[in-house]
């Protein structure tokens, strides 16, 4: 390969793959990614995982949103290699194997927290993450902490109802 | 994997007609739903699309050879040939296109983002890269006209560059002669900016060639338009393209037709012999698609003292594009809104330098009826009436344009319930009379909307499995609104069986034929669908036509027979519709009826109670709390009806405090083409939303009673807000958005005339 002479030394160019790994919902993978590539467009495109929704791919809507390691990340802004060797949770990761819904999941069913769903996925891990956080206190902070995730449906009055539904039971078994 | 939903969704639905969850809401919220751009077939490649930089004018060359060189890069298209790709026509011409022009045929850029050049890679990154890589030369026209007042644009009047009936002025009365007697006169000038959907799923596309055959997953209203519109496009059989559609992440009126980067990419997928999709990019999809036009609305209101409304000029202008003329109808819905005999209205249209604009939620109700209920609002201040009051005052039993009955009209139970509802009975009138207890001014604003009840024909396919489950494929599409839930609570009551148990198929042209679902007429055009279906069903059966079926019992029974599953298929047709409004329906083309029916007219009515909060140092609008009330006939889907109400009203604060395209007076397009600049509202900007619905049938428009309740949620929010904050503050506001710079502005003489 004569062009590796004039590469640079501190690592691999655009359009090389680069291995990775890294766990997703508590399974291990390994993908060979662009170095140029978002965790979006890997979980998307060559993990199957479609959960995760590309709303701007700016970090402007919140509609990608991901925990890696336990903490909200916008997988839009995250490159894929910035999550070699940690925990990925998407929102494909949340249910019982059973199919029985997580908590969070339940109460957006319950309050009818959504409309056409593209939001969802990003508003259930942001909230996930909000009330981990301690940011569920009442619904005037849920609104505040969960204002990154936009939704144009205008589901937000049945998002809080569901968050303050899903904090105040996730506080009352902890206590 | 079994599908849970929400509590209490195990009670079977009674007669009583019990609310159902959502019934897609466990797939949406384990992220299970697939959406046309979750589509990834073997052997994908993925494209991008490179956008012309200046706002009128031609390429004179595209410089790709960088953009070619990138890694992965397959396929670099600037201009297609004339006989692998034709234009799909404009939707007003009996075309299928969301616009006339079909970019990457020639030369010409008639507004800024328009594409000129298709790239297709392994990667989207690849492909982002390379689009971005593609440099062009141009030459430009020396200016561009992209605001209605613009040197360079032109206007035209509306019935004359559209001789047809449709788009002919409305007039009643004299309404000039009753306006110069009236006692009371309000002349006023309300201007709306243009506005963009934004719906959170992006423009997406995936298309894919099996054989000869055409399958597009498209995130569309109006798969029947797509598929007939391509079939055109590439000069193959509407039989050959298969588009899906079953769940679109939110619509709002911008995908309501072919978009122009269906073709292309259908064409790249043929020469390359893969799949391809394209993700449109959010900044490009302020450009390429439709948005709500600017508008400006000059109303002349005359009134009696005793607030009765005696004279309505409503005279429009509406920005369309250069190449077509988006129509607008503004006063269809201002010459009914309350009972005023003298009417006139005068449409104009301002051609300028953007794509053709299009539909966007109550595409022209949300600006005619700013524009009224503000008026209204002055009227009753002017009278020293109670707003509500004064409305209640000028209902209308019949429909003043035509001298016949409403099938049904409850705007004043609305504004009775809504009233009490809200405790509007503790409102001091004087604007700025209302504080709270930090010194926030306090403001209570009404206001009242109404959006034609259209409906069209539909055809619906009823499959008893032998699992005595029920599959149904109908004509509609799911943006959100909740049509699969109205239809699976509406067979679930019907034969009394629960809505778990019915399996709802949507927008896919390769089961029924698929109509263009917007207009608030989705629901009532798919559910008599439904329903002559299920009559049909029943006879099949030999059950009788109303009743609990044991559905489960009767498969088990044709099983043992021997006979095969039940299928049976009905088409129904709205009032006074004939036999070719299917043939109409099933060419991909427009079909509904309304509001005009034989003998009566359709609307539904809505009104909203606002309360705002203006911080007065600062100028802050706040929204705390909104109570609206809806009648839209029966309701059909409970839960889903009021998710949509709610959503309409967060749709109308971000119309009148926040949302406004604006426009890039040289270089044509628009500014603030992005999420962070583009602002919708977000969850901290909504407070408290109350819904109520009147809740009775519709005698006349459909069998079930149901009218339209999406659209006209929007209908008079933000005269609500803009009634609300003149009486927080004394001071109106008769442009949208209402911001904190006009606020504080400055008083000056266009100020309200109330004490
Ligand atoms: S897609 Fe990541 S924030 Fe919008
Ligand atoms: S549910 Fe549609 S964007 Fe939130």
């Amino acid at each position: 390969m004569t062009d590796t002479a004039t590469r640079p030394e501190h690592g691999p160019s655009a359009g090389d793959p680069l291995e990775v790994a890294f766990a997703v919902n508590g399974t291990a993978v390994r993908a060979a990614v662009d170095v140029r590539e978002s965790l979006l467009d890997v979980l998307r495109e060559r993990l199957a995982l479609t959960g995760a929704k590309k709303g701007c791919d700016h970090g402007q809507c919140g509609t990608c949103t991901v925990l890696v390691d336990g903490r909200r990340v916008l997988a839009c802004l995250t490159l894929a290699v910035q999550a070699r060797g940690r925990a990925v949770t998407t929102v494909e990761g949340l249910a019982a194997p059973d199919g029985t819904p997580h908590p969070l999941q339940q109460a957006f069913i319950d309050h009818d927290a959504l409309q056409c769903g593209y939001c969802t996925p990003g508003q259930i891990m942001s909230a996930l993450a909000c009330v981990a956080e301690g940011h569920a206190g009442d619904d005037e902070e849920i609104r505040e902490y969960l204002s990154g995730n936009l939704c144009r449906c205008g589901a937000y009055p049945g998002i809080v109802a569901a968050v303050r539904d899903y904090a105040d039971s996730a506080r009352s078994t902890e206590g | 994997m079994s599908a849970p939903t929400g509590r209490g969704s195990d009670a079977r639905s009674g007669p009583g007609g019990a609310p159902v969850p959502r019934i897609d809401a466990y797939e949406k919220v384990t992220g299970a739903t697939r959406y046309a751009a979750d589509r990834t077939p073997p052997g994908l490649a993925h494209a991008a699309l490179a956008v012309a930089t200046v706002g009128r004018g031609r390429v004179a060359r595209v410089e790709t050879a960088a953009a070619r060189a990138v890694a992965g890069v397959l396929l670099v298209v600037t201009r297609f040939e004339e006989h692998e790709l034709r234009p799909a026509g404009y939707r007003l011409s009996g075309g299928y296109g969301f616009q006339s022009l079909q970019p990457l045929l020639d030369d010409r850029i008639a507004y800024r983002g328009q594409p000129i050049a298709l790239v297709v890679a392994e990667t989207p990154v690849a492909a982002a890269e390379a689009a971005a890589l593609v440099e062009a030369r141009y030459e430009a026209a020396p200016a561009v006209a992209v605001t209605l007042d613009a040197a360079g644009a032109e206007t035209v009047g509306q019935a004359a560059a559209l001789p047809q009936p449709m788009f002919a002025d409305l007039a009643m009365g004299d309404a000039d002669a009753a306006f110069a007697r009236s006692p009371v006169r309000l002349d006023a000038e309300y201007d709306i900016g243009a506005q963009h959907q934004v719906p959170m799923e992006l423009l997406g596309t995936v298309v894919e060639w099996r054989g000869d055959d055409l399958v597009v997953h498209e995130c569309t209203q109006n798969s029947g338009a797509v598929r007939h519109g391509l079939a055109r496009q590439l000069g193959i059989a509407p039989a050959r393209v298969r588009v899906v559609s079953p769940q679109v992440g939110g619509g709002f009126g911008q995908k309501t037709w072919l978009q122009s980067h269906v073709g292309p990419l259908a064409v790249a997928a043929r020469r390359l012999g893969r799949p391809v999709k394209l993700v449109v990019d959010r900044t490009q999809t302020f450009h390429g698609s439709t948005f709500r036009p600017a508008s400006r609305h000059r109303l002349r209101l005359g009134a009696d003292r005793s607030g009765l409304l005696t004279a309505l000029v409503h005279e429009t202008r509406q920005q369309t594009s250069r190449h077509d003329l988006f129509a607008s109808d503004f006063t269809s819905v201002t010459a009914r809104l309350y009972g005023i005999g003298d009417f006139r209205g005068h449409q104009r249209l301002t051609r300028t330098d953007v794509q053709t604009p299009g539909f966007m939620r109550a595409p022209f109700e949300h600006a005619a009826v700013f524009a009224l209920e503000s008026a209204v609002d002055e009227i009753a201040c002017a009278t020293g009436h109670d707003p509500v009051a004064l409305r209640l005052a000028n209902d209308t039993g019949s429909d003043p344009v035509t001298g016949r009955p409403f099938s049904s009209r409850h705007l004043a139970a609305c504004l009775r319930r809504g009233a009490e509802l809200f405790g509007w009975a503790a409102r001091t009138p004087r604007p700025g009379s209302m504080r709270a207890a930090d010194g926030t001014l306090v403001g209570w604003g009404v206001a009242a909307g109404a959006y034609r009840a259209s409906a069209g024909p539909a055809v619906a396919r009823l499959r008893l499995a032998a699992d005595g489950r029920i599959a149904v494929e109908v004509s509609g599409h799911e943006m959100g609104q909740g049509l699969r839930t109205a239809i699976a609570r509406t067979v679930a009551l019907d034969l009394g069986i629960s809505a778990g148990g019915v399996r709802v198929g949507v927008g896919d042209t390769g089961e029924v034929p698929q109509h263009l679902t917007a207009g608030s007429w989705g629901t009532a055009t798919a559910l008599p669908a439904v329903h002559a279906a299920l009559r049909r069903l029943r006879s099949c059966l030999g059950a009788p036509d109303e009743g609990p079926l044991d559905t489960v019992a009767a498969a088990a029974e044709r099983a043992a027979a021997g006979r095969p599953e039940a299928v049976v298929e009905a088409v129904s047709l709205p009032p006074g519709q004939s036999a070719r409004a299917v043939d109409r329906l099933r060419a991909g083309l427009p079909t509904p009826a309304g509001p005009e029916y034989p003998g009566f007219s359709a609307f539904s009515f809505i009104a909203h109670f606002v309360e705002v909060r203006v911080e007065p140092a600062i100028g802050r609008v706040r929204v705390p709390r909104v109570v609206s009330v809806v009648d839209c006939g029966r309701v059909a889907s409970p839960v889903t009806a009021a998710g949509q109400i709610r959503g309409g009203v967060v749709w109308g604060i971000g119309a009148a405090l926040r949302e406004r395209g604006e426009p890039e007076p040289r270089h044509g397009g628009f500014h603030h083409a992005d999420l962070a600049e583009y602002l919708v509202p977000v969850n901290a900007d909504v407070g408290r939303v109350d819904v109520d619905f009147v809740d009775v049938p519709d005698p006349l428009v459909n069998p079930l009673g149901v009218k339209g309740c999406g659209e006209v949620a929007l209908v008079g929010v933000a005269p609500a807000i803009a009634n609300a904050i003149h009486h927080a503050t004394g001071r109106r506001h008769r442009a949208l958005p209402i911001r904190v710079e006009d606020v504080l502005a400055p008083e000056d003489d266009r100020n309200g005339n109330c004490p």
